[in-house]
């Protein structure tokens, strides 16, 4: 029997001689140790079918939501869409204002109680 | 199997997160019956920005150069319903979880609004103003890269008036 040198050694036309070979006699067992050896590939193969697809649908949704379509402006005019953003800042300072109102307020009352203590 | 899972929630994730938007509530309820909705894209913003400065003032207030550094407008107002909760209540998530601070809120017979941003100490990126009184929910969401120095002045000088 050869070593692991002397196999590694070899090409592969010898390989192939060698394995034509029908004078060397096969032990009876080898399909048998050889498949201990080998892990069966097949219920790898039947989880990630179905996971891949699956991947793939996650990963098409996730695309879909991604891209989306263009938002359509409300004014075609941009004075009336100025208009509307100066209608904006307007609320947004008037709740501002009422704020600094009521602090103002607070503030005068607070100077009064002061005052007549 | 350890690595799908994994991706699996990255994705979910990614997408929980794509929601958490003013666009996004724009274009949840911006369709719904009963509901005014305004949107003003970076396009018009732009188109906008080429009005004179001139034109662009309200009294003593300049708006442009603000005006000039907006992306986007969003405006939702939802007359009082479940979809009007939905509303407050993502647009309270969607602060919370997007980090603004709250500027401000006012509290004046049963009508509450909260003024929200996000940005840093030069540059605010997202103003939120929501206002519930009994009959109504407003949102009004602005996008931009807004100098906080220019919108508080802005916002100060309006008070005032």
């Amino acid at each position: 029997m050869k070593n692991l040198d002397e196999i590694t050694r070899l090409g592969a036309d010898d390989l192939d001689r060698i394995s034509l070979d029908e004078s060397i006699p096969v032990p009876e067992e080898l399909a048998t140790r050889i498949g201990s050896v080998t892990k069966p590939r097949t219920r790898r193969i039947l989880w990630s079918i179905p996971a891949a697809a699956a991947l793939a649908a996650l990963v098409a949704v996730g695309i879909g939501l991604t891209r989306k379509p263009a938002l359509e402006d409300t004014f075609d005019d941009p004075y009336l869409a100025y208009a509307e953003v100066e209608k904006v800042f307007s609320k947004i300072s008037g709740t501002v204002a009422y704020g600094a109102d009521k602090v103002s307020d607070t503030e005068s009352r607070i100077d009064k109680i002061s005052y007549w203590k | 199997m350890k690595k799908f899972y994994i991706l699996l929630v990255m994705l979910l994730v990614s997408v929980s997160a794509l929601a958490q938007n003013g666009r996004a509530l724009y274009e949840k309820y911006s369709d719904l019956p009963d509901v005014e909705a305004v949107y003003i894209s970076p396009a018009m913003f732009r188109l906008i920005g080429r009005i004179p400065d001139v034109e662009l003032q309200d009294g003593s207030v300049n708006f442009g150069p603000l005006i000039k550094s907006l992306s986007g407008l969003y405006i939702l107002n939802i007359p009082q319903s479940d979809a009007a909760a939905n509303l407050a209540d993502e647009v309270n998530r969607f602060v919370k979880k997007g980090n603004y601070e709250l500027l401000m809120e006012a509290k004046d017979n049963g009508e509450v609004t909260r003024m929200y941003t996000v940005g840093d100490d030069k540059v605010v990126n997202s103003l939120v103003m929501l206002t519930r009184d009994g009959s109504e929910t407003s949102f009004i969401c602005l996008d931009g890269s807004m100098p906080r120095e220019q919108l508080e002045a802005l916002i100060a000088d309006a008070a005032k008036d």
